[in-house]
């Protein structure tokens, strides 16, 4: 059944064309910080705000409608991409870049005001998490993204002084990882009907609170920071208003996660074919932990690199 | 690249310290006081910079002094019998014992809690000149075990000369970045409430104390080192020796106040006052100090628990004295981790406790 709130997080009628940003954009940049993008460009102010996003796999909504604003001009599809093109004729090609990230749902509401998790994405597909991915909510802050606001919550950890003299340590000793099944989030509510007074739902986002970190010569770490990083440069290098050869397709695209990669697929199929395609990448150490790190010199490279490409030089 | 990181950590801040529309005056001013001193850094052996964002919170009248081992100490009022409030100023954390030749940094923990939380999260190296910027390294392997190897930190760089370079060096001490971040209701969330709800809680009683109402001298002591040891307090209780009769340890009530929890002790709900906390790993409270103290607690309408929990406090070094301890706490949620829990009604019982303690006890 389709709730109310499920409407809201879409942002409108589920089939909508021109659905607008309206409440979710609003939820969205409530979280956020108040960088401006700029139409100049800086790869780096990009990647920081990419970085500071969250996008869990099929509820990339506002990311998208962030996206959209950004690039006056640009389509949300029916699959949730966003597409721009650029220039006219042939040969006609395809530059795209996957927002989303391995995130989590609300998948229940407790009476005592606790949730609990589903994770969305890496259970297969390609793209299998670590056992350790969960681990890492554990006794850390989490941004719930209800449908009225961003909600700050944790996710309960024990307490070290409450184990001593109960939980053997010793060599040998059992030492299980966290797994999602045991995160509770404490938002600070008490019952569910405070939990639902906050816009918290079943299938509400849910995503480690990000907070990237800038550090060492120009190195930035985030929960999948090489990705919105790659996104970045994408970003800038559209920003730069390259003067493209024949038709470049720029796709940010959902869902690359899930259902087999459905919104690149979705792109192909609905504006396709292409006579090359790409996707922006960029190499990450630590990948896939809270602080996955990428290299912003690199992500200057690769702007240099899809202008390039761009103007089939 | 320290103005970066400055920059980052402001733009990266969520709503940290909003006043809830609700709030009344009280929970107001205990977030007022809470706050600078939750999101100040101190390590064990480092306090520095809560000793001093404390000295700032105190009343005009107050004259703090700091003795050898670092404690920070108020004297209020004159005659016997003196009694002692103390509230540890430190955190659990990190001290960087060496450099690698790759640039990481080797660390030894100060306080006992959950490396795995630390474990591929964002870093700072306190340093003379300011934090450093890093991430405590995730582990190479060893999936099937929740706790990683001893934990490394990277400041991005490549060699033990670039890391110097950066102003690190070992003795520093290492965090990661924390926020006071207000959740719903009255409830808050953050790292080191414990014990910077305490000290926030003897401010908040030194600012409200009717001085002329004391019948004897109260010594307020914000300490340092107790997540080692007691060992700033364990100073203090030399220098003060048999003089106290009784001292007042304020200190986190470690809450089962949770789904984790097993409720077979140590269950003092937050949000429903500060507690007595009549036994722990360092201290029994004799029955009649704590029939005196929920006495006291009626007279003046404040919400007070009484429970038993895990953990030892700073009193506890006084005893040997001839000191009666009487700990006084609040319940916190997942302690010693990065994301404490509590209730900003129970720091506004916890000070109108000690206030009413020092006045009519």
């Amino acid at each position: 059944m389709v709730s109310i709130s499920t409407l809201r997080r879409t942002g409108g009628l589920a089939d909508g064309q021109t659905a607008k940003a309206g409440l979710v954009a609003c939820v969205f940049l409530s979280a956020l910080p108040t960088v401006r993008l700029s139409a100049q460009g800086d790869v780096d102010r990009l990647a920081f705000r990419f970085a500071s996003m969250t996008a869990v796999t099929g509820l990339e909504q506002a990311m998208v409608d962030s996206l959209r604003a950004l690039f006056p001009g640009s389509t949300r599809d029916q699959a949730g991409n966003v597409t721009l093109t650029l220039g006219q004729g042939s040969p006609k090609r395809l530059f795209t870049c996957p927002l989303d990230e391995v995130g989590y749902v609300v998948g229940n509401i407790l009476p005592d005001g606790f949730l609990l998790l589903r994770r969305v994405g890496g259970g297969g597909g390609g793209r299998t998490a670590s056992p350790l991915f969960d681990q890492q909510l554990e006794g850390h802050r989490v941004t719930v993204f209800g449908a009225r606001s961003a909600v700050p919550g944790v996710v309960a950890v024990k307490s070290t002084h409450l184990t001593r003299g109960r939980v053997a340590t010793g060599a040998g000793a059992p030492d299980p990882v966290f797994t999602v099944d045991n995160a509770y989030v404490d938002v600070g509510a008490s019952s569910a009907a405070e939990v639902q007074g906050l816009g918290i739902a079943v299938l509400a986002p849910v995503s480690l609170a990000k907070r990237p970190q800038l550090y060492g010569e120009r190195l930035l770490a985030a929960p999948a920071a090489g990705r919105r990083a790659a996104c970045a440069a994408l970003a800038a290098a559209v920003q730069a208003k390259p003067k493209v050869k024949g038709t470049v397709v720029v796709a940010f695209t959902v869902q690359s996660l899930y259902a087999s990669n459905a919104g690149l697929a979705s792109v192909k199929a609905r504006l396709g074919p292409f006579d090359d395609i790409k996707t922006a990448a960029l190499p990450a150490r630590y990948a896939d932990t809270a602080a996955e790190t990428v290299a912003l010199a690199d992500a200057d490279r690769l702007v240099r690199e899809i202008r390039q490409w761009m103007e089939g030089r | 690249m320290r103005a970066v990181v400055a920059a980052t950590a402001l733009l990266t801040a969520l709503p940290a310290c909003r006043l809830a529309a609700q709030d009344s005056t009280r929970i107001a001013e205990a977030q007022a006081v809470l706050a600078p001193l939750v999101e100040s850094y101190g390590v064990s052996g480092a306090e520095g910079p809560v000793r001093e964002a404390v000295k700032r919170l105190l009343p005009a009248w107050a004259v703090p002094s700091t003795d050898t081992a670092g404690n920070l100490v108020v004297r209020v009022g004159q005659g016997d019998p003196v009694v002692v409030f103390i509230a540890h100023l430190d955190e659990i954390g990190f001290r960087v014992t060496g450099i690698r030749d790759d640039g990481a940094l080797e660390l030894e923990t100060r306080g006992g809690f959950f490396p795995s939380l630390f474990e591929a999260k964002p870093a700072l190296v306190h340093t003379d000149q300011g934090d450093v910027a890093g991430v405590f390294l995730p582990r190479d392997s060893g999936f099937t075990r929740r706790t990683p190897p001893p934990l490394r930190v990277s400041v991005g760089t490549a060699s033990r000369a670039a890391t110097m370079a950066r102003g690190v060096s070992p003795g520093q001490t290492v965090t990661m970045p924390k926020q006071y971040i207000r959740l719903t209701g009255t409830r808050a969330t953050g790292r080191s409430f414990d014990d910077r709800v305490g000290s926030a809680a003897q401010l908040m009683a030194l600012r409200r104390l009717d001085r002329a109402a004391l019948k004897h001298q109260v010594v307020f002591i914000w300490s340092v080192r107790e997540e080692i040891g007691l060992e700033g307090a364990e100073a203090a209780a030399a220098s003060l020796g048999t003089t106290p009769r009784r001292v007042y340890a304020i200190d986190t009530f470690v809450s089962a106040d949770s789904p984790l929890e097993l409720p077979s002790f140590a269950v003092a709900p937050i949000g429903r006052g500060a507690v007595a906390r009549a036994l722990d790993n360092s201290s029994v409270t004799p029955p009649a100090y704590v029939d005196s103290l929920v006495q006291v607690a009626r007279a003046r309408g404040v919400a007070l628990q009484v429970g038993t929990t895990n953990g030892g406090n700073d009193g506890s070094v006084f005893t040997p004295y001839g000191v009666v301890d009487v700990p006084i706490g609040w319940p916190l949620r997942y302690s010693h981790s990065p994301a404490e829990v509590i209730d900003l009604k129970d720091v506004v019982s916890l000070a109108d406790m000690i206030r009413a303690v020092a006045e009519t006890w």
